[in-house]
């Protein structure tokens, strides 16, 4: 694990319009994280955990503060030059997996690095090896419907490495997935994520996580916690 | 039905207002061409049968007369000597103001008689007191060139009682004098007197310079007395019939009936469109709920309860959209009625004044029309409905899966149709209807084929652009593909829409192509004179040869032709005839639908025979060699018919004979046009000139080129209408594609997220959207053509043919398919650029949010 900030949250303050009525979600985050830290966070239904993802990757702007990323304030960036920051440096994991019904597994892996650059022989080569190493090679040319939910949630994982990321934010990845699935794609993540010296944000409800974590965060009150 | 599950269902309504507001749209537009044209046909239709009985009352029958109109001689006769008193003679004729705009619409000018005129209770008295009648009627009688004016019409004149003003007739310029005024009591009667002069007969007979002579016999005939009839029908001459008011009203629809079948099979057309959309939309609303259905299904609620629940909803809905349609057909139907009139009185009759009158009856008719399409459209969305699991809530993907098993089974379901279609246009004989009905069997049957073809072209294009645009660019294909349930009816709607477009334009083509050729043909004299003018004046006759001989003999003209058209009464009914005088060149400007024997204009200028065109032939099945009896004022004549020739000039068609034939029988009423053919080297603009400065007003000369444009001209004003109802039946695909495409993108919302979350940037989405949607257009374009082609097939050799009368050669124009297929395509990129930018500026979080 190295020293250096790869993510930095300063004064983050996000709220929201209900019914004519302004509600917070954060005030005044703070946060330092380190490169290839994996950080877990935990919170109520509702707490707010999507939205922390996704203002970090840049999909959701702050009402103030900053999200800095390899020395870069996405906040600062126009919402074209979000998408492209977030094309190259962000790898997402959900808990509905998320994966394009249109495209077959291997397309749905190979569509990230179509949009940072022009696919080779060696990229399908990469996307070969690294389903092989989710035990998915013969899941190659199938589409999402044809695959469990556990092997969707691999070739998400997988769709969220593919291009290499600095940094991975999965949203309760094992939200809908049974216990023994589960806590196979948390292993998963875990080799694949730590191996790759990555950074890793976890939004959460499983506590068997926990144990895996660098440090565990929390929101209560519209603040983080360390637990 | 318990009102909270209703309440469940709408408040779905409520939160998906674009839908909803499209949904009513694409039901409204439907009924409102249907409605539009209904209103305008029948409207036209009225207005002529009510202006004609305006002035009749409680007149039951009427004698006409052919051009030469009635002696007035006749009316003695029938009073005197046969004793009948409920008769009316009336004068007609068109006259120009003077003031305050000359170029004003024609009024016309009746003069009544006005004795009689009290106890006919004809229209123009309806607003009347009856003493304020009769005072009217007693100035007439004595009051020199006295005229009667409706109030509104001399007020926008600005004339009072007593003013004089001046009109022009053929006559040359007239001083009438206004006595008084009359008011009508309803908007209908208003419309008719606006352009309407009253006066007495004497007046119109010199204003007009018809003296002796009437242009028709009012009577009241006690209930059809044999009698009095067979009494008046001794006394007629040959060039006078007797008809029942009644049948005249008759005639004139049964002479419309074809014109209007046609354009009412445009406005179902639409219909049809519209119904593609509406299934498409009602699918929609079911699908997007499948999880809140498959809740109640969970708690309780039973299929039935929820087939009851749609089908309440799009009845609900039906009802808004037939409304909102009924009031939009009214608004359209105006703008038409004045398309459709301009067309009739181009080829069928003269309306002067058209009104929309909108009758309950109609109304109905559109709202039994709007609701029964709606429920048949939203019935196989219903039964889907019921079918969905209460327990598990199907993904998209299996619902499309189970879509591709139907558009398999529905797919030769179409194959039948279409061969249906085939058979139906094949055996249809003589049946308008049936021809039209195999069109849309066709349409119908490509229509349900098309999401299967649609698959094949994905496979083919996914293979193209997966090859050259790598995964991003195969995805728009992919899309379509993946979506065929939505994306296939959408296509299907403008297929539809575009390929009836394509069809009617190969027709219109082919029809122009036949009729220029047609046209050219029938020019063989350099230069024409055509004559106006009321053929019932007895100075007409005169001055027509007068200018003849004058033409014949300035220097530069080989010879003449001439063309007097008329009307004679065949089979007791006023038909039209063209007399001519012909030369050699002339006589090559037929061309005969058969061979023809080398003495068949010694035949035609020699005995007693005809020939006829094309249209007379088809509508009265007539054969060469048969004989058609003319009636004459020696009794009834047969002529023999000896050829059959080609002449667009209208639909109902008309005999020909030689002047020496017609001279025989009939009195002279002058020329309706003559043809001059120079000497070779001949300066045919000097000669123009000349010719020119023995015209009146009311006579023409133009050369060949002048009436073969003018003659293209009346071509495509006539089809004007067909042109205006394609281009909405083509609006209304086009609003259904872009609810498709609209009710598409807020459903894949997520999808879209997950793209713009992985780094698709809103740009990127944008085009990937308006590609799917443009290659949407492409397919329905593809599609279109071979579609077309077959409708305007069927169209030219099927329905025109039965319809009119008139065969046509099929010319095949590429680019008529090129500009189907760009239609379609630019049609489905326009209709995606919205629904595109709003997905884009969808903010990527919402749309992950959204399930």
């Amino acid at each position: 694990m190295t020293t250096q900030a790869a993510i930095s949250i300063q004064q983050l303050n996000k709220s929201y319009q209900e019914s004519g009525q302004q509600h917070a979600v954060f005030n005044d985050l703070q946060l330092d994280v380190k490169q290839g830290e994996f950080i877990v966070l935990l919170g109520r239904s509702g707490s707010g955990k999507s939205t922390f993802l996704n203002l970090i990757s840049g999909i959701d702007p702050p009402d103030s503060g900053k999200v800095i990323i390899n020395n870069i304030d996405i906040t600062a960036l126009s919402e074209h030059d979000r998408t492209l920051f977030r094309r190259h440096h962000i790898g997402f994991v959900f808990q509905s997996y998320n994966l394009i019904p249109t495209l077959t597994v291997a397309e749905n892996l190979l569509l990230p690095l179509e949009l940072i650059k022009r696919v080779s022989r060696k990229d399908h080569d990469h996307v070969e090896e690294l389903l092989a190493k989710l035990k998915l090679s013969d899941r190659l040319d199938s589409y999402p419907d044809r695959l469990s939910g556990g092997e969707q949630q691999r070739v998400a994982i997988a769709r969220a490495l593919i291009h290499d990321p600095d940094v991975i934010l999965a949203d309760e990845p094992t939200g809908n997935l049974d216990l023994d699935t589960a806590e196979q794609v948390l292993e998963l993540l875990d080799i694949l994520v730590r191996k790759a010296g990555k950074t890793m944000i976890m939004a959460t409800h499983s506590q068997e996580v926990i144990g895996k974590a660098d440090r565990v965060l929390s929101i209560q009150n519209k603040t983080l916690h360390t637990r | 039905m318990s009102t909270i599950l209703k309440r469940s269902s709408r408040n779905f309504l409520w939160q998906h207002p674009w839908q909803l507001v499209l949904a009513i749209l694409d039901i409204a537009l439907g009924v409102a061409v249907v409605i539009a044209i209904d209103l305008a046909m029948e409207s036209s239709l009225k207005s002529f049968n009510q202006a004609s009985q305006a002035m009749s009352g409680t007149a039951t029958h009427r004698i006409i007369a052919s051009d030469g109109g009635l002696d007035e001689k006749l009316y003695s006769r029938l009073r005197v000597e046969q004793g009948i008193a409920n008769l009316s003679p009336i004068v007609t004729g068109y006259v120009k103001l003077t003031q305050p705009d000359p170029d004003e619409d024609n009024f016309k000018l009746i003069g009544i008689d006005p004795f009689i005129e009290k106890s006919l209770h004809s229209g123009w008295q309806s607003g009347q007191p009856e003493n304020s009648t009769r005072d009217l009627l007693t100035r007439l009688l004595t009051e020199p060139n006295g005229v009667l004016l409706s109030e509104k019409t001399a007020q926008q004149l600005h004339l009072q009682i007593n003013d004089q003003f001046k009109v022009v007739t053929d006559q040359g310029t007239q001083q009438l004098k206004l006595i008084g005024l009359f008011s009508v009591n309803d908007a209908v009667s208003e419309q008719i007197s606006a352009k309407l002069i009253i006066t007495d007969i004497a007046t119109a007979q010199e204003v007009l310079g018809l003296f002796g002579r009437l242009s028709s016999i009012d009577v009241v005939i006690e209930q059809d007395d044999p009698a009095t009839l067979a009494a008046i029908q001794q006394s007629l001459p040959g060039s006078a019939l007797l008809v029942s008011i009644d049948s005249q009203a008759e005639s004139m629809r049964e002479m419309t009936r074809a014109f209007a079948i046609n354009l009412k099979a445009l406005g179902l057309l639409s219909l049809l469109v519209g119904m593609f959309l509406i299934y498409n939309t009602m699918t929609f609303l079911v699908m997007q709920r499948r999880r809140l259905i498959g809740s109640l299904r969970l708690l309780g609620v039973t299929r039935q309860q929820i087939f009851k629940l749609v089908i309440g909803e799009a009845l609900l809905l039906a009802l808004i959209g037939t409304v909102v349609g009924i009031l939009l057909g009214i608004a359209l139907g105006q703008g038409l009625l004045y398309l459709i009139s301009g067309t009739i009185n181009a080829i069928y009759f003269r309306i002067d004044a058209a009104t929309l009158m909108i009758t309950p009856f109609q109304l109905g008719k559109g709202v039994l029309l709007g609701i029964s399409a709606t429920l048949l459209a939203v019935l196989p969305p219903a039964y889907e409905a019921t079918q969905l699991s209460a327990v598990k809530v199907l993904a998209r993907s299996q619902l499309e899966l189970g879509s591709r098993r139907l558009i398999k089974t529905v797919g030769l379901a179409s194959i039948l149709l279409i061969l249906g279609g085939l058979v139906t246009a094949w055996f249809s004989g003589q049946s308008i209807t049936l021809g039209l009905a195999s069109i849309f069997l066709i349409l119908f049957g490509f229509g349900l084929l098309t999401p299967a073809i649609t698959l094949l072209f994905t496979k083919i294009f996914e293979r193209i652009f997966g090859r050259f645009l790598g995964i991003l660019g195969s995805l728009p294909v992919r899309m379509v593909a993946a979506e065929i349930s939505r994306t296939g009816i959408a296509i299907a709607a403008l297929m539809i829409a575009v390929s009836a477009t394509i069809g009617m334009d190969l027709m219109i083509g082919s029809f122009r192509q036949t009729v220029a050729q047609w046209v050219h043909a029938s020019l063989p004299a350099d230069l024409y004179v055509s004559i106006l003018g009321d053929k019932m004046t007895a100075e007409k006759a005169r001055s027509d040869h007068h200018l003849k001989d004058e033409i014949a003999k300035l220097a530069g003209v080989q010879m003449l032709s001439s063309a007097l058209h008329t009307k004679l009464i065949a089979d007791n009914q006023l038909t039209k005839i063209s007399v001519f005088e012909l030369n050699e060149s002339s006589k090559q400007g037929f061309i005969f639908k058969h061979n023809v024997a080398d003495n068949l204009w010694s035949r035609f200028d020699n005995q007693q025979t005809i020939i006829v065109t094309e249209p007379y032939a088809y509508h009265h099945a007539v054969k060469i060699g048969q004989k058609i009896r003319l009636k004459t004022d020696q009794g009834e004549q047969a002529f023999e018919v000896i050829a059959i020739y080609a002449d667009y000039s209208g639909d109902q068609g008309h005999l020909a004979m030689s002047r020496q034939n017609y001279q025989r029988y009939w009195p002279d009423l002058g020329y309706s046009g003559i043809g001059v053919y120079a000497k070779d080297g001949t300066d045919l603009k000097q000669l123009e000139s000349r010719i020119s400065q023995l015209l009146t007003t009311q006579q023409t000369v133009k050369s060949n080129q002048g009436i073969y444009k003018a003659s293209m001209e009346v071509f495509e004003q006539t089809f004007t209408i067909t042109e205006t109802l394609r281009w909405l039946s083509a609006a209304i695909a086009f609003v259904g594609v872009f609810s498709a495409l609209m009710a598409l993108q807020f459903e894949r919302t997520r999808q879209l997220g997950i793209l713009r979350a992985i780094g698709i940037t809103s740009r990127q989405l944008t085009v990937l959207i308006i590609s799917e949607t443009g290659l949407m257009g492409l397919i329905a374009g593809l599609l279109a053509v071979p579609v077309g082609f077959i409708v305007a097939y069927v169209l030219i050799f099927v329905v025109y043919q039965r319809s009119f009368g008139w065969t046509m050669a099929f010319y095949f124009d590429a680019g008529v398919l090129y500009q189907g297929v760009a239609l379609a395509f630019i049609a489905a990129l326009l209709a995606g650029i919205f629904p595109a930018m709003k997905m884009a500026q969808t903010h990527p979080a919402e749309a992950l949010r959204t399930e």
